[in-house]
């Protein structure tokens, strides 16, 4: 079972007090659940009536995690049975929330299993790269990998249909003809050269137990390496010169199962609990697949055959290196890429009529902005809540153009500090122009997106037989006096209250993030007010509160998504425990960026393994 | 309309760069995989394909008003006028698996997933995805040995690449629409020129073959051995979850070998068809679908593969048609709201895709095959797995089947069938016309009697 958390923020840390219990959560279940999951109607084997003082979470989580998700969603009760509004919906969820939150984390163990991950494919192109020193970027040309949980190195999702088994022998083949194309190449994938004839069964063979450990990222076993051995023999038999004999190893290696996955041992009967801590090797390839999505280096292999990764502190200090090193690209490109969606600013399509000016140096320069701040906060290790609140940002002419700067000239990016009305990510084009739709722009779209991306308070979804509003037709006044039309339903008032107001705080940027002071003839009112009473006007000042008032919101969304990426699964119950902790460590290291990465290569979801519980 | 202008680019590239390819299949060395019973008239292979088009229809400008043959066409299916005696409109199947069914919201998701399914896609994000086999994929798995491909799953936008999709869907649901088997989605290219590659790239035919290149060959062999072998050995090492990854990985290594064979003992003489190789994918919307319609084309003729899938665009696509003057995005246009001027540019995005259909359908028509066309030989299944973009609804699903199936389908009429109907139930009957039937599928409850007047 996959769900997780909550879709309401958490309020209290500590389980609500019996009584409270009692007062808040029984008399729901009394009012519409337990005719049918009663002691005497036990529908689905579920009986709500046996739970009096207490939700028992630290056995029972997985029940309640199930109520909160059917009855957010409307699912339970079903339609035909008597409704809760949905301030009681809120109000019951939020207070199970409450008890989940208290689920002690220093019972037992459960670092989850992760399911045998292929390479995407920036993965491959990377570990190519690192592999044999070509960047060849052949994985360019395979079919695209699925998302699931927001990011595509999920290895229940990637699959390996038969077009891609088919790309991924022909690159094989052609990576063997490039490798023995160049000689320097050559020299750096098989460094060994015989001396005299008795030395060539030898050096071949540790040319190929060098090459095929590094391709798997482990030592490759005496069986394997006289199978690999083997094949070469053969080939020689048929006459195949030196060039096609290792090309065919090549090709054996780089379309083998333990090249395309990165393959992790379940624990066996000897694991206690069902769970094994990795190996050094495992560990290497998990720091080097999250930090730089590749394989691991020289350095990393060192340390996995002396067994130092094993130790946390080692792990925490090789992570800062590998943050610091170039590779450590791969992080910005496919975790910031996919957590901000900046990969999505490739591919939209602003309309032209309305938007003459935007162009792809335009579009580069959005992506590009963001990038280099991510690339900041990484480098200087700065605050991860200036995400949301820094004054300072990057642009080249084109951008700043678009922002309405002078005095910046030429293509590269420069450190400015932000034009007034601006701060933090969220105020960036990119994600301005990737939370609007191609015409207009969506305070709902954007105020969703904050709160999915964000504050990790995804709103539930509309409740059924409510009409989709129509933003955007004129006649009907301007966008706000529309939304205020809405929320005048309650049930819809709930969530759009926060959603909206987050959303008409950035109204004053355009669909492509230019300032603007009127939507069509409507001028634009960018003030609101947020749950709680804080007031605003514009976006400026709705960071600055956000920034004040969300540090727990926004660090537990931001260790969410690193911690999801890190592993290459969805998060499940006790990963709560993983993330309160990398809350907490952020906390106390004036949430720096590096807390973060260090709480998640110390955790157990990343350094251990568990069987996999039947579902 | 944009249509003129895309002839003329049509034109303008073909008289680009050709290759010959020949056709390898012919009329006396023809397998008689298809059914006997169903497909007496027919010596040609029946071929078959699925298109799929996003958020649903502008239903009152879909469906005729009159029933049988000599049906009018309304505005969206106008273009389909050179070719109306080869389609019949159904009106009426349902996907009731395409419904939340207890599983609350993801419409769009469902739809693509459930689309040539008909099974309910469990509701996950990333763990476990789960849906059933795919009407092409049963075909493909009963008669896909008879051709070097056993099945091409075609697109023309790849997939999100961030964020979510559909409310709690992964992504994997919302932009394939083929499925192997319930947990293996088949990805879809939606390159031209890698599809072109593909089909055509690995070894001139007829080319004579001299001792290296045979060792060449015989080396690659010993690698899928090779590699095949490990993949076994590590098999035996792994939990239940990693094993089905392995069996994709080996299903893909089986299809290499078996190609390499057929390649071997494949008839090498026939026509010659010209045909520009594809630069890459096209900044032309229009340009791109009827490329991608071509090598459909090419893959029927060449008798490459038999079945294709096709997805015009993924399940909830937000792209905008602005080469046919509507710039708003799809998905965000399809809740109309009942807005009039919503629902005219709708319409507009409906019958651009139909122009396609057409387009592709009028290039069956006019490449024989035995002894009438490959449309005749044909069955093509044209829908959207939603009804109503904004009500988000499954039943009366805006479906057309194309060709004659071998002269097994009688064309040219527009058909009721009764609420509720799976559309399973087509897939049931198209089965049997291909020549592989099954007991049922997704949810089928039987037959659809109404293909033959």
């Amino acid at each position: 079972m996959a769900i997780l958390f909550h879709q309401h923020p958490v309020v209290a840390v500590d389980a609500l007090p019996e009584s409270a219990f009692a007062s808040s959560i029984v008399p729901f279940l009394e009012d519409y659940c337990v005719s049918c999951h009663g002691t005497d109607s036990a529908e689905g084997q579920v009986v709500l009536d046996r739970f009096t003082t207490s939700a028992n979470v630290q056995t029972e989580y997985e029940l309640w995690e199930k109520i909160v998700r059917l009855v957010n969603e409307h699912q339970m009760p079903p339609v035909e049975e008597s409704q809760p509004t949905t301030e009681e919906v809120l109000a019951v969820t939020s207070a199970i929330e409450a008890e989940l939150a208290a689920f002690d984390c220093s019972s037992d163990k459960h670092p989850g299993r992760v399911t045998i991950r292929r390479l995407n494919k920036a993965e491959y192109n990377n570990t190519i790269r690192d592999l044999v020193g070509l960047d060849l970027k052949l994985a360019d040309d395979f079919p695209s990998d699925d998302v699931g949980n927001g990011f595509d190195n999920m290895g229940d999702v990637l699959s390996i249909p038969p077009v891609l088994m088919e790309k991924y022998l022909s690159a094989a083949i052609t990576i063997g003809e490039r490798v023995y194309a160049d000689e320097a190449t050559r020299q750096r994938v098989f460094p060994h050269s015989a001396k005299s004839d008795d030395e060539r069964v030898e050096v071949a063979r540790q040319n190929v137990r060098e090459f095929a450990g590094r391709a798997y990222r482990r030592p490759i076993t005496s069986a394997e390496e006289d199978r690999l051995f083997a094949i070469m023999f053969s080939a020689w038999g048929q006459d195949a010169d030196e060039a096609e004999i290792y090309q065919t190893v090549i090709a054996a290696v780089l379309s083998n199962p333990n090249f395309l996955f990165r393959v992790e041992q379940d624990p066996t009967v000897d694991d206690g609990d069902g769970i094994r801590e990795l190996d050094d090797y495992e560990l290497a390839s998990r720091l080097s697949y999250f930090l730089w999505s590749s394989m691991p280096d020289a350095r990393l292999f060192e340390l996995a055959s002396q067994g130092s990764l094993q130790n946390p502190e080692v792990r925490i200090a090789e992570a800062m290196r590998m943050l610091a090193d170039p590779r450590g690209r791969g992080l910005v490109d496919n975790f910031a890429g996919q957590w901000l969606q900046l990969r999505d600013v490739s591919t939209l399509q602003p309309d032209p009529q309305k938007f003459p000016e935007f162009d792809d140096e335009l579009r580069f320069a959005m992506r590009r902005e963001t990038e280099v701040f991510f690339e900041t906060m990484i480098r200087e290790d700065r605050s991860i809540l200036e995400f949301l609140t820094a004054d300072f940002t990057y642009v080249n002419e084109r951008l700043a153009r678009h922002y309405g700067m002078d005095d910046v000239a030429g293509d590269e990016f420069r450190r400015v500090s932000l034009a007034a009305g601006r701060r933090g990510v969220l105020t960036h084009a990119s994600i301005l122009m990737l939370t609007s739709n191609p015409t207009r722009t969506s305070p709902v779209k954007r105020g969703k997106w904050i709160l999915d991306n964000m504050l990790a308070e995804p709103p539930p979804p509309p409740p059924p037989n409510v009409p989709e509003l129509e933003e955007g037709a004129e006649t009907l006044g301007s966008l706000r006096e529309q939304m205020e039309q809405h929320r005048s339903n309650p049930s819809c008032a709930v969530c759009h209250t926060t959603m909206d107001a987050l959303g008409f705080g950035l109204e004053r940027f355009d669909a492509i993030g230019a300032l603007r002071e009127r939507d069509g003839r409507y001028e634009i009112d960018a003030s609101g007010e947020l749950p709680g009473g804080r007031k605003f006007d514009g976006a400026a000042e709705l960071m600055v509160i956000l920034g004040e008032e969300k540090k727990r919101q926004f660090s537990e969304c931001m260790a969410k998504k690193m911690l999801t990426y890190a592993l290459g699964r969805g998060l499940v119950s006790h990963d709560r425990c993983t993330i309160n902790d990398a809350v907490t460590k952020l906390a106390g290291n004036d949430y720096r960026f590096s807390s973060l990465v260090a709480a998640i290569v110390t955790s157990d979801p990343f350094t251990m393994r568990e069987l996999k519980r039947d579902p | 309309m944009s249509i003129q202008t895309s002839r003329h680019t049509r034109r303008t590239i073909l008289r680009g760069l050709g290759v010959s390819l020949a056709l390898p299949w012919m009329e006396s060395l023809a397998p008689r995989a298809t059914a006997a019973t169903l497909s007496a008239a027919s010596a040609s292979p029946q071929r078959m394909a699925f298109m799929f088009v996003p958020n649903g229809v502008h239903l009152p400008d879909w469906t005729p008003q009159t029933e049988g043959y000599g049906y009018d066409l309304p505005h969206i299916l106008s273009p389909l006028a050179p070719v109306q005696d080869d389609v019949t409109v159904i009106s009426g199947l349902t996907h009731d698996k395409g419904r939340g069914n207890g599983d609350g919201p993801g419409d769009h998701a469902r739809s693509a997933s459930v689309f040539l399914t008909g099974a309910q896609p469990r509701k996950t994000e990333g763990s476990d995805i789960r849906s059933g086999v795919s009407v092409d994929q049963v075909a493909a798995q009963h008669a896909g040995h008879a051709t070097r491909f056993a099945s091409l799953e075609l697109g023309c936008e790849p997939g999100r690449s961030a964020g979510g999709c559909d409310s709690g869907y992964s992504c994997a649901y919302s932009s394939n629409m083929s499925w192997s088997s319930e947990s293996t989605p088949l990805g879809k290219e939606t390159n031209p020129l890698f599809v072109f590659e593909r089909l055509f790239g690995d070894r001139p035919d007829g080319a004579v073959r001299d001792k290296n290149a045979l060792r060449r060959e015989a080396l690659r062999k010993s690698v899928l051995d090779y590699i095949s072998d490990d993949a076994r050995r590590l098999q035996s090492q792994l939990g239940k979850g990693d094993r089905q990854k392995l069996d994709e990985y080996l299903g893909g290594v089986r299809d290499v070998e078996r190609r390499i064979e057929r390649t071997d003992d494949e008839p090498k003489v026939s026509v010659d068809v010209n045909y520009p190789i594809p630069k890459g994918t096209p900044d032309d919307y229009a340009e791109h679908i009827r490329l991608m319609c071509d090598m459909m084309v090419l893959a029927f003729q060449t008798d490459r593969t038999r079945i294709a899938t096709f997805m015009l665009a993924d399940a909830g696509s937000n792209r905008s048609y602005r080469h046919i003057n509507v710039a708003d995005g799809h998905h965000d246009l399809s809740h109309h709201g009942g807005n009039a001027a919503k629902h005219a540019k709708i319409r507009e995005i409906n019958r651009f895709h139909v122009t396609q259909l057409s387009y592709f359908l009028q290039r069956l028509k006019s490449t024989p095959d035995g002894e009438g066309s490959l449309l005749d030989n044909s069955m093509i299944c044209y829908g959207s797995g939603l009804s109503d973009g904004d009500r988000h609804n499954n039943e009366n699903l805006p479906i057309v089947l194309a060709g004659g199936g071998g002269g097994t389908v009688d064309q040219g009429r527009h058909i009721r069938v009764s609420a509720e109907t799976p559309m399973c139930n087509l897939f049931m009957s198209m089965l049997d016309r291909f020549g592989t039937p099954v007991d049922f599928i997704g949810d089928s409850t039987g037959r659809l009697s109404g293909l033959r007047a």
